[in-house]
């Protein structure tokens, strides 16, 4: 794959350098604040007593590296911006940071965290909770799908964080179901994707809500140059942890590619790999909610067991799925990005991108359920004639190597 | 061998421990829930529900009855193996570790970490015939060195305890006195902290793996260093054959830096050594994330290996393994 990439491209690694020197460069200074202290132990971090508890009930017994830097910021009320690699610990990182600062003898809503999808909503309630359990956090999850009265019920009656998706959470703050008073902690996971086109808006108008004075956290595995600016909106002179682009990817994840030349031979060549697929978790993600549902049919019709999910679907249903792929019930979940950023599923081990990925920041969220804290994990690329050019600018932007997939697939999971 | 690949736990395996039997298998991982398995096929028995924190290991009496359990959650428990009834709490001010009952089952030693001003610890406890008749109390508590201390085991006749963690030194303590009676030699001994530990069948001898990347083996009597086993990756985990004379060793680089890193440096084979030449003898690979556990099973004809993974792989030797000439 010769040539460079023209300008205007989405991968286009001139203009992003450029604009984010520009961000962090003599005028940006301004912006940041400057915080160098690292952290090798959770001991040294200065935390509560059942906070400790907590993280090391969970079976965390020393910090990573977002962790080691990033934990005590927060815990200070700094305002912070965080960047690290997919798997390697932010959320942990954020929920140390809301439960070290909460007053559990107000039962008040005192932090929200907003997260793109329910599902990880979800889980980061789940962790929350968890760390949280000698401390007695009250944690509810605030997400659409769920029935409303259930939601305004349980809010009245107190919690101390609330973790939800935009949507429901504009919702009940509309309704002043969710008092904004005592809201002093404001957490945005995946913040480039809250602070996109699709979110942007309805971060606005939570953020409008909101007291005055806060302290804003922003997560997230991608921070591309437009989505710093706009945390130049709402941020106070923030601690900043970044990652340069070319060091975002996970050399943990093998990462190949199959030319299937032609789109109607990709399902093909994915009944091919359906016995390496079933061997241990699999996700496969094609790009719209349509294809998954003919890609499920399409499956199932040649006897192969898969599951699906996507945003059009109930939310019963898509819990139910969920918690079929975490316990490994099922081992084959077919999806759209819905579940590209965050899901944490322990034994994942294999990622299709069926279709490569319209958005470029998703191309590493997605091969990031696969190579989660601790474990290796295998990406495979179905490329067509069409898919070449941005086969070719992933490698180049993320500095990245992909290879043509070997035919002992099954050796390498 | 074609391995069994066993899928239960959610988050990553810390323990495997065979029944003397061996026809069961208990697994411990971080997710809450010590498991239980048909040895021989890899079906899972049942799960142990009750623990609020990960679950750092396990051990099961002579006659299958009781299983103890240390966890993060600052407490050990006792469990009716067949029932998965919880008998017994023992609560702590800080998480559990290492659990070990003694030969007769009627005491139990179990480690606790340091957690803020407290020091870790090695406390010993009476285990009552009668669960109902059970009691919390210490018969003895040895206020530890520095670090965690990974592993506690008895000594012959229930006169030592052995204990090794942080400080990557091993010592033997007197079990009534608590006095300390030997500390391996820190010239020949591990560098780093050691990690876990495996008694040999007629416990004469054990193991032990250490992240200095060698397992080495000790007199249980005297402490002296027998053979040294060295490795290119960090060791968490150490077994022995009982039938041959075939030492195994698991590990791999530290967890928080296996995704960061090229796919090639993650060394997560199951390797196998022979005990008395100390030459690598092969290896068995599978695991896609570090090994953190390893047991053999008392008959000598399988072994399972944990990973950072979440899995629990259990091989069956084919027979050549028993023929293997060096």
């Amino acid at each position: 794959m010769a040539g460079s990439a023209p300008e205007g491209s989405q991968f286009d690694a001139r203009q992003y350098d450029a604009k984010m020197n520009e961000l962090l460069g003599t005028d940006g200074q301004d912006f940041f604040t400057s915080y160098d202290e690292v952290c090798e132990s959770f001991d040294a971090m200065g935390l509560q007593e059942n906070l400790l508890r907590g993280i090391y009930a969970y079976g965390f017994e020393k910090p990573s590296a977002i962790q080691q830097r990033g934990i005590v910021p927060f815990c200070k009320g700094l305002d912070v911006i965080q960047q690290a690699q997919s798997g390697t610990g932010k959320t942990a990182t954020f929920c140390s940071g809301v439960l070290q600062q909460l007053d559990y003898s107000l039962v008040e809503c005192q932090a929200l965290v907003l997260a793109p999808t329910r599902e990880l909503a979800q889980q980061i309630e789940k962790v929350m909770r968890a760390l949280g359990d000698y401390l007695g956090v009250k944690v509810h999850v605030c997400v659409g799908g769920t029935i409303v009265r259930e939601d305004q019920r349980i809010l009245s009656s107190g919690v101390h964080v609330v973790v939800g998706t935009p949507g429901r959470v504009f919702d009940m703050l509309c309704r002043q179901s969710l008092r904004p008073d005592n809201i002093r902690m404001f957490v945005l996971d995946e913040a480039d994707e809250m602070l996109s086109r699709g979110f942007k808006d309805q971060i606005y108008d939570i953020f409008q809500l909101l007291p005055p004075k806060i302290q804003v956290g922003v997560f997230s595995a991608t921070m591309p140059p437009e989505a710093l600016e706009i945390t130049r909106k709402f941020m106070n002179k923030p601690v900043r942890i970044l990652v340069k682009r070319d060091e975002l990817t996970l050399e943990g994840i093998k990462q190949f590619f199959v030319n299937v030349d032609k789109e109607d031979w990709k399902l093909e060549t994915l009944c091919d790999l359906y016995e390496t697929l079933a061997i241990t978790q699999s996700v496969i993600f094609v790009n719209t909610r349509r294809k998954v549902d003919w890609l499920t049919d399409k499956m199932r019709s040649r006897d192969h067991t898969v599951s699906a999910t996507h945003g059009d679907m109930d939310q019963n249903t898509r819990d139910i799925i969920m918690r079929e792929f975490r316990s490994g019930s099922s081992r084959v979940l077919i999806t759209t990005d819905l579940l590209a950023r965050g899901i944490d599923v322990q034994q994942v081990s294999l990622v299709i991108n069926y279709d490569l990925p319209t958005q470029p920041e998703n191309y590493l969220h997605r091969i990031g359920r696969s190579g989660r804290f601790g474990r290796k994990g295998v990406a495979i690329n179905f490329v067509t004639g069409d898919d070449e050019r941005m086969l070719f600018d992933i490698q180049k932007f993320y500095n990245v190597q992909i290879e043509e997939l070997p035919a002992n697939v099954a050796d390498l999971i | 061998m074609r391995p069994i690949l066993m899928k239960g736990h959610e988050r990553p395996l810390t323990f495997l421990k065979y029944n003397r039997d061996g026809d069961l298998l208990f697994s411990c991982a971080k997710d809450h829930n010590p498991t239980v398995w048909f040895a021989d096929n890899g079906e899972r028995l049942g799960t142990y529900r009750g623990h609020n924190g990960a679950v750092w290991t396990c051990d099961v009496s002579r006659d299958s009855v009781r299983l103890i359990t240390g966890s993060a959650d600052q407490t050990a428990k006792l469990w009716d193996v067949q029932s998965g009834l919880q008998l017994y709490t023992f609560n702590f001010d800080s998480p559990a570790r290492s659990v070990d009952f003694s030969v007769g089952d009627r005491l139990a030693v179990i480690t606790t970490d340091p957690f803020m001003e407290l020091s870790s610890a090695i406390h010993v406890k009476r285990i009552a015939d009668d669960p109902t008749e059970q009691s919390g109390e210490s018969l003895l508590l040895i206020k530890g060195p520095l670090g965690r201390i990974n592993r506690a085991i008895w000594g012959p006749l229930n006169s030592t305890i052995i204990s090794a963690g942080e400080d990557a030194v091993i010592r033997i303590w007197d079990s009534e006195t608590g006095k300390l009676l030997k500390e391996s030699d820190k010239e020949s001994g591990h560098k780093k902290t050691v990690t876990s530990l495996a008694k040999s069948a007629d416990g004469s001898h054990f193991l032990t793996g250490s992240l200095d990347k060698s397992a080495r083996l000790w007199d249980t009597r005297s402490l002296t260093l027998i053979k040294t086993y060295v490795t290119e990756r960090p060791v968490n985990a150490v077994t022995m054959s009982p039938l041959l004379d075939h030492v195994v060793i698991g590990g791999g680089q530290d967890a928080s830096a296996v995704t960061t890193t090229d796919h090639r440096a993650g060394k997560f084979e199951a390797k196998f050594f022979d005990k008395i030449l100390q030459e690598e003898i092969g290896g068995v690979k599978g695991h896609f994330g570090p090994i953190n556990a390893l047991a053999f099973n008392p008959d000598g004809k399988s072994f399972s290996s944990g990973g950072e993974d979440g899995y629990v792989r259990l091989h069956h030797f084919d027979p050549d393994y028993f023929n293997i000439k060096i």
